[in-house]
Parts: structure tokens; sequence; C-alpha cells
């Protein structure tokens, strides 16, 4: 297992080479000059020089891939071209309230992906299973941003039942901060009104993305247990009197969710990234709208830092769920 | 006295194409430490005879009749007394060994599932024992208990599933073809496993297969199954010299023997009958080079003769 490990974290440096050497590439490409982004068009040509000198940007462009690299390697994105502070700075204090959300969603998917799916699976041909068809077709083709508004709607406007934006009311952040983790810090320090104004900020956010995604998840946990179910040893399984229970969950579903796995790590870490809608959506004040508002700005160092920032993250998630799979399937780790 | 009783079993799948009659009006009795053999080719109905007999059928088989396990109609139990039967009173060991174990389970825990299952307060060192007793009776290393499936051949996976369906001494082991899937080799040495604990386990086991040859050496008795119907049944070499049914004794010619060189190759013209639209008199009457007018227009009775049972119109009176 520590082998399997080491091999697997060894070979995504590779992984993560190519990612930080094509977004180099990729944005030295793109036309529009950083320089010019940052002081205007009609900058005089020395202050245009003696900028691209300072950000390094008149040396050979190899000096400057390798400086890059070595920056990255020691934890440096830049700084950002409009407010001056260190990108990685301004990433952290954003992750935690993406973070935040795509886990939440990510519980909402997982935990309606993997009940209805199986059941479905289980009752093969039942309306049950037929109605999660409908509903993973239908939920799919909902536009996240569309489905955040109809849901801030009902919930917020017609019912006033929740807040639909921020991710917290005024005043009612945790103190002091640990993890940045609303939840998370409202419990530690005890602070139950925080940690009740946190929860209801993130129902509508966390179900509007976790609802879209989990469409996925009912089609490929349904697919997959439909598939291990049909195997001799569920039969075998049964011939033992093993209960039913136990015979879809521990036999049919465990077999079944390598594959699912691999498609909810990628989910989780695409989520990061695609939460930005569902952040604008409900002004939730984490990467997505960093992004955006970085993106609108032409904040060069700050987009580069946080699609860096991104690959890394997916590189990360994805040795998890290799390790998740490898510690549910022998027949990997061996 | 029989421990698993069959009575008039009627079996029929409701697919979307008809209804199809697997099993059609079979009885028979498994005798206490008695090996019975089913045969017949393929699809005609003695894997699912042996599955219906631990209610483990798709939903859209339906059965009717009776299978008495002690007198007790297994049929008319519930579902959670039926579950408590299986693995402890029946036993059933597959064809393919490969697929019958759960691949990211240990034997180990596959052992202590079963017992876990049937008394939730045995003890893990109790457990470990009796596991590994079952094992060493099939000839595998209990040290083995630690490894997964897939670090098995298929032979020593069959041996372990064996193991693991007797390791609660169950009265009745279904073996549905627990030698197809493996080679001759393999086979002989399976063969030899479920000899062995016939001889030492009190124990009844129901042999399905399509091989004659393993049926003579393991079975005491043979059933002879054609489109869903028991054509004959009799002691086994009582049924290999003196065939009655002209089924039996096609089957029977159709094993190729090496001693007799010189000769081409016997075998039943034809193949059995769509068993959605079965022909209305004798299910074999299309294939049968005896069949007289009766047979197309009445399906034959069971008859006894002596200890034997045999569906013929061959045999008995035609005005009954």
């Amino acid at each position: 297992m520590k082998t399997y490990i080491l091999t697997r974290i060894g070979l995504s440096i590779p992984m993560i080479l190519i990612i930080l050497t094509i977004v180099f590439f990729v944005l030295r490409v793109l036309p529009g000059n950083p320089v010019l982004a940052m002081l205007g068009p009609k900058a005089p040509p020395s202050v245009v020089k003696a900028m691209e000198h300072q950000m390094g940007l008149d040396k050979p462009i190899l000096v400057q891939y390798f400086d890059y690299l070595k920056d990255i390697a020691h934890g440096n994105f830049g700084q950002s071209t409009v407010t001056g502070m260190p990108v990685l700075k301004e990433l952290m204090q954003k992750f935690p309230a993406t973070l935040e959300l795509t886990i939440f969603a990510m519980i909402v998917a997982v935990f309606i992906g993997i009940f209805y799916g199986t059941l479905a699976a289980y009752k093969l041909g039942s309306p049950l299973d037929v109605s999660a068809r409908i509903y993973s077709i239908f939920v799919y083709s909902f536009p996240v941003f569309w489905f955040g508004l109809m849901l801030q709607l009902i919930f917020g406007v017609w019912l006033h039942w929740l807040p639909v934006s921020g991710e917290s009311s005024p005043f009612m952040t945790p103190d002091p901060t640990h993890t940045g983790l609303y939840v998370v810090d409202a419990i530690i320090n005890g602070q139950w009104d925080v940690l009740k104004d946190s929860l209801e900020h993130l129902i509508l956010p966390s179900l509007t993305l976790g609802i879209v995604i989990s469409s996925i998840f009912v089609r490929m946990v349904r697919a997959n247990v439909v598939l291990t179910l049909s195997q001799q040893f569920i039969t075998a399984a049964r011939a033992r009197g093993v209960k039913e229970k136990t015979v879809l969950f521990r036999h049919a579903l465990k077999n079944a969710l390598p594959p699912i796995l691999t498609i909810m790590g990628l989910q989780f870490a695409l989520l990061l990234g695609g939460a930005v809608l569902t952040e604008v959506t409900f002004s939730w004040p984490g990467i997505g709208s960093y992004l955006v508002s970085r993106i609108h700005a032409r904040d060069f160092t700050a987009i580069q830092g946080t699609i860096v920032f991104f690959a890394i993250f997916v590189a990360i998630i994805s040795i998890l769920v290799d390790v998740i799979n490898a510690w549910i399937n022998p027949r990997v780790r061996y | 006295m029989a421990v698993l009783s069959i009575k008039n079993l009627f079996i029929e799948y409701q697919t979307k194409s008809g209804t199809v009659k697997a099993v059609e009006d079979v009885s028979f009795d498994v005798e206490e430490n008695e090996s019975l053999g089913i045969v017949g080719e393929s699809g005609c109905g003695k894997s699912t005879l042996g599955t219906a007999i631990l209610r483990l059928l798709p939903q859209n088989a339906k059965i009717t009749g009776k299978i008495l396990l002690d007198g007790v109609n297994l049929l008319e139990l519930d579902n959670e007394s039926m579950r408590k039967i299986r693995g402890k009173d029946i036993a059933m060991i597959f064809q393919d060994p490969m697929t019958s174990l759960n691949p990211i389970m240990r034997v180990r825990d596959h052992f202590f599932e079963l017992f876990k299952v049937h008394n939730p307060d045995m003890k893990k060192n109790e457990m470990i024992k009796i596991a590994s007793e079952a094992l060493e009776s099939v000839g595998v290393d209990s040290k083995r208990l630690d490894n997964y499936p897939f670090e098995f051949s298929g032979g020593m996976r069959q041996r372990v599933m064996i193991a693991l369906s007797i390791a609660l001494k169950p009265k009745v082991l279904i073996a549905d073809e627990p030698t197809t899937a493996l080679d001759v080799v393999v086979q002989e040495q399976i063969m030899q496993v479920l000899k062995n604990l016939m001889k030492t386990k009190n124990m009844s086991i129901i042999l399905i297969t399509h091989d004659m040859g393993i049926v003579a050496e393991m079975a005491e008795r043979v059933a002879v199954m054609y489109a869903g119907n028991l054509v004959e049944l009799g002691e086994i070499h009582e049924l290999y010299n003196n065939p009655l049914h002209p089924y039996t004794r096609m089957l029977l010619e159709s094993i190729p023997n090496i001693k007799l060189d010189d000769m081409d190759l016997k075998f039943i013209p034809g193949s059995p009958p769509d068993l959605k639209n079965p022909p209305k008199g004798c299910k074999y009457y299309p294939r049968c080079p005896f069949a007289k007018d009766i047979c197309k227009e009445k399906d034959p009775k069971t008859k006894k003769i002596g200890n034997r049972i045999v569906k013929c119109w061959l045999y008995g009176d035609e005005n009954e």
C-alpha cells in the first residue's frame, strides 16, 4: 500500500509539470500584454520597459519558464497586478468558502447518487427506477444558475425560509477562525448561532450544485450496480443466507464503487472550478467569484495563479481517489 | 427418510415474448446422505430446479408445487425464514468459481460473514477454527484465509467455495455444474474433494451436470431431465446398464468411447423444443425413434417400475 501511494504521488509530479508548462505557454501565446493591461494603452514606452523589466518579461522565454517553475515550487504564485497582494495569499483567503460549498454540494450529490442509484438498480424496471432515469436526464439539463435562481425565488423570495446570498449574515462570522470553514470553525468555537446562520446560507447554494451534480451520480451508480448485481458472487452471497441489505450495499455497491469514485473525484475537482456560476449566483465569496472579478480586471498573474492552483488541487484529489480505490479494491494495490 | 422432497414442481418464467415452462411436474426425493445426479442438456431446466430449491430464481419465475425440507414446505416460508435456511441447511456451489467469490473480500471475511449471518454470537477464534477446518477438509492451507479470491487459481477457488458451503454442515449441498468451468485434471481433483466430503460428512449432494461421466463417478441415483420434464430416475448402475427412456438410451450412446475405434460419434438428431411452445404430447416425441401415435397426442404420465421412475408411453398402458 505504501509503495502504491508513493508511486502514485511520484507519477503525478510529471502530470503537474505538464499542466504548469501548458498554463505558462498558453498565457504567453494569448493576445494581450499584461503590462499594457496594467498600465493602460497610453503608458509611455519607458515606463512599459521598466515594468517589463521589473516583472522579468524582458528575459528569454526559457529563463522566464524556469523562474516561474522555481517560484511555484517555492509557493510563490506572483503578485496580483490589481491589488499587489501575493496571489497565493488571496487564493487561500477565498479557498475555504469554495471548499465548504463544494464539500456540502458533494455530500448532497453523493447522498442522492448512492441511495437513489443503488435502489433504482435494485428495483430494476420498477417505477422507482424509471423515476431515477427521468430525474437524471431532467436535472442534468438544468443550467446551474437558472436552478439557483429558482431556488432563491422559491425559498428566499416567496417563502422567506432561507437567505439567498452570501456566506453569512453581518456579524455572524466565527471568531476566532481556525480552518476558514465557517461551519467547522463555529463548531470548534461552540458558536451555535453562527453555525445555524452558516448552515442556512449553505443550504441553497449546496443544494443547487449538489442536485445538478447528483444527476450524473445517480446514472453512474445505477449502471454500475446493475452490472455487479448480475454477477454470480451476488447469487452466491444470497445462497449463503446473507441479508439483502448487505448483499446490496456490501457486495454490489462496494464492487461498483471504483468507477463511481473516480468520477466523483473528478467531479469534486471540477466543482471547485465549476462552482463559478453558483458562487456568482449566490454572491458566495469563493475562488469562483474571485476568478470572475480578476478576469474582468485582466489580472494575468491572478488568473494564472488560480488555474495553477486548480490544477494542483485536481492532481491531489485524483491521488486521493486512487488511494481510496486501492484501499477498497485489493486488486489495485497488489 | 427423505431429507428433501420435491413434489409436483412447476416453474414458469414470464418473459415479454411469452411464458417459458422451464420445469414441469417434477417430483423426486433426496435421501439422507445420498448423492443424486441431475443430468440433461443445456436448457432442460436442471439449473432452474437447483436454484429453485434455494428460492433464488429471478423475480419473473413462478414456482408452484412443494419443496419439503424435513417436512417443511420451503415455498410457504416467509423470506426471512428462507434466508436462514440458505447456507445453513441447504448450501450451493456454482458453475464458475472465478466469479462466485466477492473479489474485494478476503476469504476469511466470506467465512465470517456466513457465520455472523447464522450465528451472531459466534466468537472470533471459533470462527477462525471452523473456517480453517473447512478449508483443510477440502485441501486448502488454512493460512490462505487471509488471501483474496484473485490470489487463487480456478480449482482452488472452487475448493474455497466448497469449504464455504460445507462450513455450517448443511443437510443438502446443491452443486450446480461444479466442474464445468475447470480443466479435466482440476475437475478430477474437485470430484475427489466432493467424494471425500460425502464419506466424512453427513450430507446429501444434488449434483447438477451435463457430464454423464461425472455422474457415473459421483452419484448413487440419477435423474434425467429433458425439456423441463423428469423423464427417468433410477439407481446409477441400473440406469446406465438398462436405460428405459429412449432419451436416456441415446444420451448414453452419444458418450464417446475410445475403446471402440471405427465408429462414428453417435448423437441425437434435432434439438430440444422451444419451451414457450412445447409440443402437445411427449416433449421428446419429435426426436424419438420409437415414437408412436399417442406420443404426439398425449403427454405420458410418470410411472414407477420397481424402484425406477420413467415417463414414456413405451411403458404401461396407453388407455390408463
